[in-house]
């Protein structure tokens, strides 16, 4: 039976870990996916953040109001991890893993289709902070205001970085949108 | 890549100078699109044992929720028994009982054994 975030949550709190399992399968493979692009590709960096971030998510727990949705709580929890890790770790960033990382991609890059391809390079072509809130808002489907909280930006600015990278992905990936449109693909 | 570059090259220009109107974003059909294709594209990560690996860091649970959890289920158990003797016709299966000449040590026998036996599979079921 599939029950939803809030009824798992009561469940946890009332001492039930197998509830949290539920939880961490559900988003296990998005919020590990987020890290990996804003860990720079280190995916060994990533999914130890994802998992010191649900593990920080169930001690606070108790403490979760629900006046925002467990996602973007969890987001919040796991960007905050990665962002002081990388104030803390600067100096010390893994090369190797990063390097070991960005080959696996060109590899995995190869073998992506045209469209996936290009959609991957266009993403690159936008500044960390648009490629961060154009996959929380079109990727992942929080809204300004919660991605707003999970990047812990003022709301203006995250909708003008949404609104720049829409606009130069909307000129990069025009061909592709026509050629869907023109039923050529 | 070789179709990206081309059409890259072809805006290159564009890029730089976005109108107001792109900036402003007012295309909601490529704000779709563009959201389903970056999700369509997305790979599914396996679990591998991420889940697990979890499971085992997480501190155990308090010794005071799981003795809440336990009186919630014993309060929702005896709750049950009370609605259900409630609306059991004691005074009628008192009375056949009398005319069946049935015994009376036997029937309060019955009765406590039923109400054990439908408390603890009230209890296995809330704890399962």
């Amino acid at each position: 039976m599939d029950l939803n975030d809030g009824d798992l949550i009561r469940r946890v709190v009332d001492g039930d870990q197998r509830a949290y399992a539920q939880l961490v399968r559900r988003y296990q493979s998005q919020l590990r996916f987020s890290l990996r692009q804003l860990c720079d590709g280190d995916r060994g960096l990533a999914d130890d953040m994802a998992q010191e971030a649900f593990i920080k998510a169930y001690k606070a727990l108790p403490a979760f109001r629900g006046d925002a949705r467990f996602s973007t709580w969890l987001y919040r929890i796991a960007y905050n991890l990665v962002m002081s890790h990388k104030r803390k770790k600067a100096p010390d960033v893994d090369q190797e893993a990063v390097d070991r990382a960005r080959s696996e991609e060109s590899v995995e890059e190869a073998q992506q289709l045209g469209m996936a391809r290009d959609l991957d390079s266009a993403m690159k072509e936008l500044s960390e902070a648009q490629r961060q809130a154009v996959h929380l808002c079109m990727q992942r489907g929080f809204s300004h205001e919660e991605a707003a909280s999970i990047m812990k930006l003022p709301l203006g600015t995250v909708k003008s970085h949404v609104n720049r990278a829409r606009a130069k992905l909307q000129t990069l990936l025009q061909a592709w949108r026509e050629e869907v449109v023109s039923g050529q693909l | 890549m070789a179709s990206f570059d081309r059409h890259r090259n072809r805006r290159d220009n564009r890029v730089d100078t976005l109108s107001d109107t792109a900036i402003e974003g007012k295309d909601p059909d490529f704000d779709a699109w563009l959201s389903q294709q970056l999700q369509f594209h997305e790979p599914y990560l396996d679990n591998d044992g991420f889940c697990e690996q979890v499971m085992e860091q997480l501190p155990a649970p308090s010794r005071r929720s799981e003795r809440r959890a336990a009186r919630f289920q014993y309060g929702a158990v005896v709750a049950a028994s009370a609605i259900v003797a409630w609306q059991f016709p004691f005074d009628r299966v008192w009375m056949e009982a009398l005319q069946q000449s049935i015994s009376l040590y036997s029937l309060v026998g019955v009765g406590i054994l039923s109400s054990l036996a439908a408390m603890t599979g009230g209890i296995l079921a809330a704890r399962r």
